[in-house]
């Protein structure tokens, strides 16, 4: 074999113009497919992290059974009572790898600066486990103002375009109103505690984070329409929920839990759409590496032909000539990936060394463009590349075995 | 001992619809040890018969059979192997591989047949000493003359301790000091190792050398297959 890897090896270097152009053409496509997964993943984490601790979805959501369903008909009905909040946090949160379970409500009306009034949507939450929930992320994009607190129980944090609309500042009051779950109209004061960037356009005139005890008082009553779930690792998301789904079927309560990825249509939205755009990249790379190496091979083999008639003659059968071009198909392979890495590793540099912004559709705000160099998925696309290159090889290896001797040996 | 023998062996070509008669049918026995000559004029079908006997053509009809066996039974990978431990090929173009050195030539039938490494450096180098090459083991094809190239070649067809060599032209393409060395070279390992020498030349040089001349003309052997 190590004749073979030798003989590919010095082929490739003796027709160095043909071979420096597929490996420039392998290189590229590896790095350009390994930079844009690179961007995606970092893209993922940053909307895993935007959903799970920017929105507070959690990692998991637990509601009552039919409330996704009929949740808005009759919400009174599929909420759950104190006692089930209760029963449920004391459960959920003896599992090794929870860190938090807390309930949660949405509401949604009218606030008023007292001249003028619009719609809002808001989550109500428990001030300090809504800290714990937003962790680091409260950094990227932080609230002016002193934010939710225990000590404020009317003091709501109000997003940036919202404010600007009812012209409240942090400090300024306003007023809220809604129809309880008995359908009477309710209004409650408030004081604008922060004011915070959603991240998206289409929610920041629109979003509020409430007290839940106040976001209760407004609905007039003490149920909550979710327990949220955060968790001490992403990857156990999936595992975790399939636990919790068994404990609290077995205490008889129906619930029905949703992971994050589930209920973040930005996320999947997203996902979707940058999955379909690495296929799409991924396929012109795939088309690019088999026409380079065919190609390359191609003109191997024909330039080759005598010595592959040499070679039948000296006793090499065929499937050991396939293995020789096999060999060289993949050593091209190789080296493209190698320098493929190197090119990715450069851009990446320089990407982190000038450290660009833009700004995606429907962000409200620049956001950094990064890079993750991810070695597994590096090392995964080069064992793709070689493999295609050894196939793509293959093709004309095959041709070329088949030849005949004399014919082979006769070829000017 | 017998160690080819072709019955009525005919060969034909097709060029677009014209059929080509390269052997009409040739009777042919060859023993352990000759040093025959194939000889005749351009087109007489020298090489064809050579191709056959070497197991890199198929006859259209007739029997070939070496060391007894049929070759037209054997698989291509039987066939293939047999070449490689029986046969040895000098080319008149040397058909070396340019990206080998000269040591590394004559070691690839060796590498082909699974040889251990060690054993396989060994014996080439021993090949390219008898042949006066041991200077120019690590030379690729290019840096080495018309002569030495044809060395190698002969130390290449010899690795294996073949029973038959087939050679076409050996000394087409050399001057005619080196044809005489390589000729001297052939005949000293004929006689030394009992090799079996087959070639086909117009060379009277190495035609008067031979123990015996295969005369062909127009596809067919005029002699008898035993005119010296």
């Amino acid at each position: 074999m190590i004749k073979w890897i030798k003989i590919a090896l010095r082929n490739i270097l003796k027709n160095k113009r043909r071979s420096f152009v597929t490996l420039i053409a392998i290189a590229m496509g590896f790095a350009a497919v390994s930079l844009f997964q690179g961007y995606i993943h970092n893209t993922y984490e940053g909307l895993r992290q935007s959903a799970v601790r920017g929105e507070g979805l959690g990692h998991l959501t637990i509601y009552k059974q039919g409330w996704l369903e009929k949740g808005k008909i009759d919400p009174d009905k599929y909420m759950f009572s104190q006692e089930e909040l209760k029963r449920i946090s004391d459960l959920v949160e003896e599992d090794e790898d929870v860190i938090l379970a807390t309930p949660q409500i949405n509401i949604s009306g009218l606030v008023s600066n007292g001249r003028t009034s619009t719609i809002f949507l808001a989550n109500g939450v428990i001030p300090r486990d809504d800290k714990t929930i937003k962790g680091a992320w409260a950094a990227f994009r932080p609230v002016k103002g002193e934010g939710l607190s225990e000590k404020k129980p009317y003091g709501v944090e109000m997003g940036e375009d919202l404010a600007s609309h009812l012209d409240l500042k942090p400090g300024g009051y306003g007023v809220i109103m809604a129809t309880t779950l008995d359908g009477q109209m309710n209004a409650l004061d408030i004081e604008v505690a922060g004011i915070y960037d959603t991240g998206s356009s289409a929610t920041n005139d629109k979003y509020m984070r409430v007290p839940f005890g106040f976001a209760q008082s407004l609905y007039d009553t003490e149920k909550a329409d979710r327990v949220v779930v955060l968790l001490n690792d992403w990857k156990k998301t999936e595992a975790t929920r399939e636990r919790l789904e068994d404990t609290l079927s077995g205490v008889g309560i129906v619930c029905e839990i949703k992971t994050w990825n589930e209920l973040s249509l930005f996320y999947l939205k997203v996902r979707g759409m940058f999955d379909m755009i690495f296929m799409f990249i991924f396929f012109i790379v795939f088309i690019i590496v088999i026409m380079s190496v065919v190609n390359t091979m191609g003109m191997a083999v024909l330039e080759r032909t005598r010595e592959i008639g040499t070679l039948r003659a000296l006793g090499l059968k065929r499937r050991g000539v396939s293995l020789l071009f096999a060999v060289e198909g993949a050593m091209l392979g190789f080296l493209g990936t190698v320098f493929g890495i190197v090119l990715n590793v450069i851009v990446w540099a320089v990407i982190r060394a000038a450290g660009p912004t833009y700004i995606p559709p429907g962000s409200s705000s620049p956001v950094p463009l990064i890079v993750n160099l991810v070695p597994q998925s590096m090392f995964f696309l080069m064992l793709f590349l070689i493999l295609l290159s050894l196939m793509a090889a293959i093709l004309p290896a095959r041709r070329a075995a088949r030849q005949n001797v004399v014919d082979a040996l006769g070829h000017v | 001992m017998e160690l080819i023998e072709m019955e009525e062996i005919k060969k034909d070509y097709f060029l677009g619809e014209t059929v080509v008669h390269a052997l009409r049918g040739v009777d042919l026995t060859i023993d352990k040890g000759e040093f025959v000559a194939i000889w005749g004029p351009s087109g007489s079908g020298k090489t064809t018969l050579l191709n056959l006997i070497g197991t890199i053509d198929e006859a259209s009809s007739g029997q070939l059979f070496i060391k007894g066996e049929e070759v037209k039974k054997l698989s291509d990978d039987r066939r293939t192997e047999f070449r490689n431990r029986s046969i040895g090929f000098i080319f008149q173009g040397f058909n070396l591989i340019p990206v080998l050195s000269a040591l590394e030539n004559v070691m690839l039938p060796l590498e082909i047949m699974g040889t251990s490494f060690s054993n396989t450096r060994k014996t080439a180098l021993k090949r390219l000493d008898e042949v006066g090459l041991s200077d120019f083991v690590k030379h690729l094809p290019d840096k080495l003359s018309g002569g030495q190239r044809q060395r190698v070649a002969i130390a290449r067809a010899l690795v294996t301790n073949p029973s038959l060599v087939i050679a076409d032209e050996p000394t087409a393409n050399l001057d005619s000091e080196t044809s005489h060395k390589i000729i001297e070279l052939m005949r000293d390992l004929n006689e030394k190792e009992e090799t079996t020498f087959i070639f086909s030349t117009h060379d009277q040089r190495l035609l008067d050398q031979v123990e015996r001349l295969v005369r062909l003309e127009d596809g067919r052997i005029l002699n008898g297959g035993s005119e010296k």
